[in-house]
């Protein structure tokens, strides 16, 4: 085979950025993007990732991974006997009886239970069919890591991991406080804690759940965005990020631009790819910032 | 379009689809949240949950159809009353929710059990009963309630609409066949299959142990349903 053979067998997935054989399937085999449709960047840079394609399988290690549905999708694993995920147990849709199930004890369990995170993953090893339903309108966002590479996620964006991929978790380390006379207030915008997944020894696959549509973006050394801190899915670790404060010119009669009338954004400076949702929670009116995790402001 | 696990997905009801019943028309309408438009012919009538009817037009009379059992159902949580709209006239439908409508008609003789609240319409020509979910276990945690509708045909075929929240999918199960559900992922089966509540010696939580999944033993049709309310942890 010549060069030019080779390279015209294979393609590049836009999304997952995973080198594939063109083996004629109409989905990326690594991530289930369509791979017949015409990338669809707005003008200001967002790649919205469509949603995996109803019925698309993905392939991981010896087993794959099938796509069903479109409101709320279906991840169904066809699981190798020598292939296991793990999730949360709440989103367990249905498995086969001869599937081994059994409960993954996490870390640092108190403050997991402080956060509202899982404090037990469940496990589900194969072989055998094992399906999961994070049970709301959106998407299914496949991610595969090759070994060693990492991506911090958003809480309670988690589906489903290979075994083979690790989960930390750590301090978000964006937050800040107001007062309400004696009371102090702590806010997280994007939760208490962030998850990384790292891939160890061998590819490994990550199912992410986002409400809505989702989008990415690649941003440059140094490049800056603006946004919704409740809109955030994922990122690369290169990422950095922390708060920006909008304050609006004018006055109000029921209260100050200092107190209430403030934007909070959340900064994402590059370089790496960041993925936002079109859904998110609304932010919440606060009161008077009086510490913060390190911010930017804006009085206009 | 059958996953590799053998799970169908219920037929995607193209916006404006319209099938018939008896001399009656239905159109379904919209895709998220789908209606159901139903044209009744004089002699047809179809009866519902009261709350369901989104629209209709001023001179389709309504009846009200005693259940019985009343304080059982209500108990269950289940309404007391079922209504009924007859032909001639137009009535409209929705379960105002996100999800998909599963049209099953029945052939004379069939039996389905449905999870509460989860039927939208169903036609004359059906008997309506309900059934009590049997043992404790099942009842405690199965997440399907007290009881399940139960739809059954008798001499004639029948229409029974269903929704469905989130995507629906099925499975015909073989004599002797299992698969466990989520309990809340439940919305119909054919009344031969048979339903356990089975707990797993799964800890899920640090004073948590025993996560409970419904054992579906064949042989006939499971239906589930990807979006739910997750029993254990809701």
């Amino acid at each position: 085979m010549s060069m030019s053979d080779a390279i015209a067998y294979t393609y590049t997935c836009p999304y997952c950025r995973m080198t594939n054989n063109d083996d004629g399937t109409p989905t990326c085999p690594r991530c289930g993007a369509p791979v017949d449709i015409r990338l669809g960047v707005s003008n200001s840079g967002w790649c919205k990732q469509p949603p995996v394609r109803d019925m698309a399988r993905i392939r991981f290690s010896g087993s794959t991974c099938q796509i069903s549905g479109t409101y709320v999708p279906v991840a169904e694993m066809r699981l190798h006997d020598d292939d296991w995920v793990y999730f949360s147990h709440h989103v367990l849709l249905h498995a086969d009886v001869q599937i081994g199930l059994e409960s993954m004890r996490m870390k640092g369990g108190w403050n997991r239970i402080m956060a509202g995170m899982p404090l037990i993953m469940m496990k589900a090893q194969g072989p055998g069919f094992v399906a999961l339903s994070a049970d709301h309108p959106g998407e299914i966002l496949a991610l595969p890591l090759e070994p060693n590479q990492a991506v911090d996620v958003v809480e309670h964006q988690f589906l489903v991991a290979t075994g083979n991929i690790g989960y930390q978790w750590d301090k978000s380390n964006i937050w800040y406080t107001t007062r309400n006379g004696d009371d102090t207030e702590w806010h997280y915008p994007v939760g208490k804690f962030i998850d990384r997944f790292i891939a160890q020894g061998i590819p490994g696959l990550l199912l992410l759940h986002a409400p809505g549509n989702s989008f990415v973006r690649d941003l440059g050394p140094g490049e800056r965005i603006l946004v919704q801190p409740g809109g955030l899915i994922w990122k690369d670790p290169s990422v950095q990020m922390f708060l920006h404060f909008e304050y609006p010119r004018g006055k109000y009669w029921f209260s100050s631009a200092r107190w209430q009338a403030k934007s909070i954004w959340l900064t994402l400076q590059g370089p790496g790819r960041i993925a936002i949702k079109s859904v998110f929670e609304r932010p919440e009116l606060t009161g008077n910032i009086v510490r913060n995790s390190g911010a930017t402001t804006q009085f206009w | 379009m059958v996953s590799d696990s053998g799970w169908s997905e219920a037929p995607r009801l193209r916006d404006m689809t319209e099938f018939r019943f008896s001399n009656s028309t239905c159109q379904v309408e919209g895709e998220l949240v789908p209606v159901a438009e139903i044209a009744l012919a004089p002699g047809d009538a179809v009866f519902f949950e009261h709350h369901v009817m989104l629209w209709k037009e001023p001179a389709v009379p309504m009846a009200a159809m005693n259940t019985g059992g009343g304080m059982k159902r209500t108990l269950g949580g289940m309404p007391h009353i079922l209504s009924i709209a007859q032909g001639p006239g137009r009535i409209a439908f929705s379960r105002d929710a996100a999800g998909e409508l599963v049209v099953l008609p029945l052939h004379p003789g069939m039996e389905l059990d449905v999870r509460e609240h989860a039927f939208l319409i169903g036609t004359h020509s059906l008997n309506y009963s309900f059934v009590r979910i049997k043992g404790l276990t099942n009842l405690l945690h199965g997440g399907s309630g007290m009881y399940m509708d139960r739809f059954i045909t008798q001499g004639y075929p029948g229409l029974l609409l269903l929704h469905g929240y989130g995507n629906v999918f099925q499975k015909t199960l073989q004599p002797g066949e299992k698969i466990l559900i989520e309990p809340g992922g439940f919305l119909y089966k054919d009344s031969t299959v048979a339903m356990n509540t089975v707990q797993m010696d799964i800890k899920t939580g640090l004073m948590r142990r025993g996560m409970y999944l419904a054992e579906m033993s064949g042989p006939g049709r499971v239906g589930i349903q990807s979006m739910y309310v997750h029993h254990g942890s809701e």
